[in-house]
């Protein structure tokens, strides 16, 4: 089964990954195709999820909800959709990088396809945003997490095409840098936060 | 002349029961976070007695008796010969876990010097003393002795925890006893911060970090059946990594009453740190990316790689919260709990399993009794630390948000109740994944009872031959 990697085709990859992962195993996808027909509207949900659960509800973190202004909302919104984007072409190129070490394809497009699959079920599962109560939306996003990181140690090896032995160890070389990269963000989030660029809390 | 593993093999078994006391302990503090009655009045159930527990047999009780059973373990293969003096090492062995149980015993009974990680009063600190000099003793002594030119690279690792540790936990000590059970830290104020923070930094450091990694280096070469991929790295890491690590200690201080330049220096001691960490790290990867086993059957090596991920994460996070725009924020919450638990149970606590699962069942000279349970172990372990991680971040960025919302008046907007009160849900998540964090533990001590229960020892001999130019 051809994947066509539209937005249309969001459902195969949630609930038929397998069939994905054998379909992209067989063809080749095209990077541009992979990211003007899939990564980039998936990576908007979250941020607009955002937005509208930020605009309506406020911030809750257990106490009564913060709320801020609309375009500092909207500044925000942009910003988490730019950072979800670098963070996904900054993975793939990684992946492609760390391909080498581990024998594994070096196609741009394989690497595009295979980080656009694990994102997935966050972009989807993100839907826990429009009601951003920090607590519901980490009960929600951890398993879904999960998902996402057994989809990566599962869809790995069949779609970069190397053994499973070599895939299980880049698919967690990739973790660190995920890893890295998510804690590198809260850390630029709260420096800037902290020298004045941001929302001004209670004001 | 056999290889003296007796003793490794006692060392491992007491690491494993104070792996399990000391996490029961970290778990049922978790608990008092969301459930503060079940202290019961008990003093010796407090909070603050038990959470001394709980750091005191995990780093202590956990994590220097598997360095110090690993380290002779290693320091005898990579130098073809036995122990040297094997009664002392039996009597570090019984000094050290004696210390341990009585220690413990003085912390629930309320004896506490008042310094973070050091907190056993001045009989323990001079039994401590004594028994760490007797291990470098031992372990130099086997250096000394050694049959290879070559000092293999995890015995400097090894090497510089046992002489750092000794001088920063023998200045940190100094104090004028008043009672058996209590005494006055010699230095004041200001001062005694920072002698503290640069003993507690650099028992991360040396202890945590240097110490593991010399386990690393021993064990992952040896489980993946690869050589080091750069050793020339190694021994460049090692030495930017002591001259580096020492500065670190004012970070702990940020924005406290020492002097600017300290904080900054210290500050940018941590950054320059993150260098020599992932050198090391990359030539952990690397070398194990070359392996050829089937490491999806091999749980130990599963184990390996995957606190190599968490030794990235933890030494990337470290540097940055060192940073003083990002500590504003971080400092006192929640995240730092989180940063410390990513490295203690990512990084430590999962390398010692996976060499654990390599070493008893050599020590045993059987198999491992079942390979299925250490697999559940691993994902129990992997969900138990992420969960952990990600309910301290969600928590601390909370905490840090709360603390410095500021009302009309420009006064702060939440009490230090509210947000305590909002904290309690991440609290319950971090009970859970420490719930499931120990359950591994559980799992692994049976596994490798069971596999010891099957022994047929085998004594193994040095190889014979003299002066080789480079370590096996």
């Amino acid at each position: 089964m051809p994947v066509r990697f539209s937005i249309a085709s969001l459902s195969t990859v949630l609930f038929r990954p397998k069939a994905v992962f054998e379909a992209l195993a067989a063809a080749e996808p095209s990077a541009a195709k992979v990211f003007f027909g899939f990564a980039l509207w998936i990576g908007l949900l979250p941020a607009v999820f955002a937005y509208i659960g930020t605009v309506n509800f406020g911030w809750r973190l257990g106490v009564e909800p913060v709320f801020l202004p609309q375009r500092t909302v909207f500044a925000i919104s942009v910003a988490y959709f730019l950072a979800l984007l670098l963070g996904f072409l900054s993975s793939a190129v990684i992946a492609r990088w760390m391909a080498v070490t581990y024998d594994a394809s070096q196609s741009l497009g394989r690497c595009y396809a295979l980080m656009a699959i694990v994102g997935a079920p966050l972009a989807v599962g993100s839907v826990i945003h429009l009601y951003p109560h920090v607590f519901i939306n980490v009960l929600v996003l951890v398993p879904t997490l999960i998902w996402s990181m057994y989809l990566l140690y599962r869809g790995l090896p069949v779609v970069l095409q190397t053994g499973p032995n070599r895939g299980m160890l880049m698919a967690s070389a990739l973790i660190a840098y995920l890893l890295v990269a998510a804690v590198s963000l809260l850390g630029i989030t709260v420096a800037l936060w902290g020298s004045g660029l941001g929302p001004l809390i209670g004001n | 002349m056999k290889y003296a593993d007796r003793i490794v093999t006692a060392f491992t078994a007491c690491a494993m029961i104070w792996a399990v006391l000391g996490m029961m302990a970290g778990v049922y503090v978790a608990a008092e976070l969301v459930w503060p009655t079940i202290d019961f009045g008990q003093p010796a159930l407090s909070f603050g007695r038990l959470r001394t527990l709980h750091t005191t047999l995990v780093l202590f009780g956990f994590g220097v008796s598997a360095l110090i059973g690993t380290a002779f373990y290693s320091v005898q293969r990579t130098s073809h010969v036995r122990l040297f003096a094997p009664g002392l090492a039996w009597f570090v062995f019984y000094a050290w876990q004696l210390t341990i149980v009585l220690g413990g015993a003085s912390v629930m009974a309320g004896w506490n010097a008042g310094k973070e990680y050091a907190e056993l009063e001045w009989p323990f600190d001079i039994a401590i003393a004594i028994a760490w000099v007797a291990f470098a003793v031992v372990f130099f002594g086997t250096i000394g002795r050694r049959r290879m030119e070559a000092i293999y690279i995890s015995n400097w690792f090894y090497g510089a925890l046992i002489i750092v540790v000794a001088m920063l936990h023998i200045v940190n000590s100094l104090a004028l006893p008043a009672t058996i059970g209590k005494s006055y830290s010699l230095f004041a104020g200001a001062q005694d911060a920072i002698v503290q923070w640069w003993y507690g930094h650099n028992a991360v450091g040396f202890l945590l970090t240097g110490g593991f990694l010399g386990m690393l280096y021993y064990f992952l070469p040896k489980q993946a059946e690869q050589p080091i991929w750069s050793y020339r790295l190694s021994i460049v890491a090692f030495w930017a990594f002591v001259y580096t690590y020492i500065w670190a200690g004012p970070h702990h201080l940020h924005y406290h009453a020492v002097p600017e330049w300290v904080q900054s220096l210290g500050m940018v001691m941590s950054l320059i740190l993150l260098a020599p960490s992932w050198a090391t790290m990359v030539n952990g990867i690397m070398t194990v990316s070359a392996a050829s086993k089937k490491l999806r059957s091999d749980p130990a090596l599963k184990f390996i790689v995957l606190s190599l991920a968490f030794y990235g994460l933890a030494t990337f996070e470290g540097p940055m919260l060192a940073i003083k725009s990002v500590n504003v924020f971080s400092h006192f919450t929640e995240w730092t709990i989180g940063h410390v638990h990513s490295g203690a149970l990512g990084w430590n606590a999962l390398i010692t399993f996976g060499t654990f699962y390599f070493l008893v069942p050599r020590l045993a000279g059987a198999p491992l009794y079942s390979a299925k349970l250490a697999n559940i172990h691993f994902w129990l372990a992997l969900a138990g630390v992420m969960l952990y991680v990600l309910a301290m971040w969600g928590a601390g960025v909370s905490q840090g948000v709360l603390w410095l919302s500021l009302d009309q008046l420009g006064e702060v907007r939440f009490s230090f109740n509210d947000v305590m009160a909002a904290m309690k849900p991440y609290y319950a998540l971090r009970f859970i994944a420490g719930l499931l964090f120990l359950s591994g533990a559980l799992l692994m001590a049976v596994n490798l009872a069971r596999t010891f229960a099957g022994r047929r020892t085998v004594e193994v001999a040095p190889p014979a031959g003299h002066r080789a130019g480079a370590p096996a």
